[in-house]
């Protein structure tokens, strides 16, 4: 459980404070793969980092006793100048692996870069540098996991991993998930939140709530 | 899949400092030089301005070998810089890893201010080894001062660099005024010259400066006979705590806004 007490988050501009949210309360509830629906600008990304922690709300808070992930998809923390390797080991240490080789062993499996994981990573192709964060965040264990559009990284066949090592964890950890794809969306998630106007409204329903945003 | 420990918050702290030290210690090392190159270019630096000054002038300044004056002078001035410059770039330099709950700027600067000041400990250290193998006659009376010198330096410089990081989160031309500060330093801290060379009426310009009160003050604890005219002990003390406060306080009540900027 996810909960937002009071949350404020405005960012200061020429014009004035431009509120995302103002004193917001809700709760995610347990168990539930949710995707958040919203047009653009609707703030998608700002609670996604806040709940993360990537961000820190101007007022409020948000409480939860889960282990969340930090928003994956995006290039997070990668190093440029070092190697996959030594980049995977400082993820590892940041986020308390209890062991870094046995971790590092499974991120190389996963993001299935071979010789090229000991080179550093401004050698990469972008497609496998989305591929070694996917793969070091997919590797921990947490019970939430935020997803960003992730499953649209690397070609075809690491797509297809993505997609499935996602769906194993719907079992054992729950998702939270931002796309404008809509049929990933209905892969992933059973239900949704819809975030419009500053205000969030949760649907038990993923059909229903996809329906309502089309309307908005 | 791997699992993760739980770990009490001073562990959190810790790892994520180590982590990101190790990374700057990796960053630094992209070329061929290495690590290496942090510690040897100041040490060349130092040791050949203070060398030739000291063959020029031949003999001593004001009670201490001219070589000592020097060194003692570069060491402390380059320390503050190197420690201010690397500071005050701390908190926007590692933007990205904020997107890790665990990692908090406070982490990217104490990380960055242990890696300067272990890399000076080296270029002291190694200045030191290279003066022993030339056999100079090294004299330190009061070693136990010239440490905490160097403390209370490390601490006001890094107070001032935190200053600084915040400010240019939120006015990013403030950096280059801190340049336009930061150039005259190397020429008022007295590392080219005591302060009692400075007729008396000018000191009130020059002592406002707790990089010319740690400088002389360390050359009057290694050689007694050098006086401490001019500089206190208490300023020094003072200046250090009160930087160091109002960074903190700066830090707790700014911190959060300027990062998400």
């Amino acid at each position: 459980m996810i909960s937002l007490e009071n949350l404020t988050k405005y960012y200061p501009s020429a014009a004035g404070k431009q509120f995302v949210f103002e004193d917001i309360n809700f709760t995610f509830p347990q168990g539930k793969n949710i995707a958040i629906l919203g047009s653009n600008g609707a703030g998608k990304s700002t609670l996604f980092r806040i709940i993360a922690g990537s961000e820190y709300p101007n007022r409020g808070q948000v409480r939860t006793e889960l282990s969340v992930s930090w928003p994956v998809a995006l290039t997070t923390g990668v190093h440029p100048l070092m190697t996959g390797r030594e980049n995977t080991r400082f993820i590892g240490r940041v986020n308390g692996v209890a062991n870094l080789d046995d971790y590092e062993k499974k991120v190389i499996e996963f993001s299935e870069l071979g010789e090229k994981f000991d080179l550093p990573v401004r050698t990469y192709s972008s497609g496998m540098r989305s591929r070694l964060s996917f793969a070091c965040c997919i590797t921990i264990d947490f019970d939430v996991y935020l997803i960003d559009e992730a499953t649209s990284v690397g070609d075809l066949k690491f797509r297809k991993k993505a997609k499935k090592a996602l769906l194993n964890k719907k079992n054992s950890a729950n998702i939270i998930m931002v796309s404008h794809d809509l049929s990933e969306l209905e892969l992933f998630c059973d239900s949704a939140v819809i975030l419009h106007e500053g205000q969030l409204e949760f649907y038990d329903n993923l059909e229903h709530a996809i329906d309502i945003y089309k309307r908005l | 899949m791997a699992k993760v420990l739980h770990r009490s918050l001073s562990k959190i702290w810790l790892d994520v400092i180590y982590a990101i030290f190790l990374r700057e210690v990796k960053s630094k090392s992209s070329d061929r030089f290495g690590i290496a190159w942090s510690v040897v270019s100041p040490v060349v630096f130092i040791f050949m301005l203070s060398y030739l000054r000291g063959k020029m002038d031949g003999g001593d300044t004001h009670g201490i070998p001219t070589f000592f004056f020097m060194v003692y002078g570069m060491i402390f001035i380059q320390f503050f810089l190197g420690l201010v410059n690397s500071v005050s770039t701390a908190i926007k330099k590692h933007k990205p890893l904020y997107a890790f709950r665990q990692v908090q700027p406070i982490s990217s600067i104490l990380a960055i201010t242990l890696f300067e000041s272990l890399v000076k400990v080296f270029v002291i250290l190694l200045i030191g080894v290279i003066c022993f193998i030339l056999k100079f006659d090294i004299h330190i009376s009061d070693p136990f001062s010239l440490l905490l010198n160097l403390l209370k330096l490390a601490v006001f410089s890094m107070s001032i660099g935190v200053i600084f990081s915040l400010a240019t989160c939120y006015v990013p031309e403030i950096d280059k005024i801190k340049t336009l500060l930061m150039r005259p330093m190397f020429f008022i801290s007295g590392v080219f010259f005591s302060l009692q060379d400075v007729p008396q009426e000018y000191w009130p310009y020059l002592t406002w400066n707790p990089v010319l009160h740690a400088v002389e003050l360390t050359r009057y604890a290694v050689y007694p006979e050098y006086g401490n005219a001019g500089v206190s002990d208490f300023y020094l003390n003072v200046f250090t705590l009160t930087s160091l406060g109002l960074a903190l306080a700066c830090y707790h009540v700014s911190w959060k806004q300027a990062i998400s900027r």
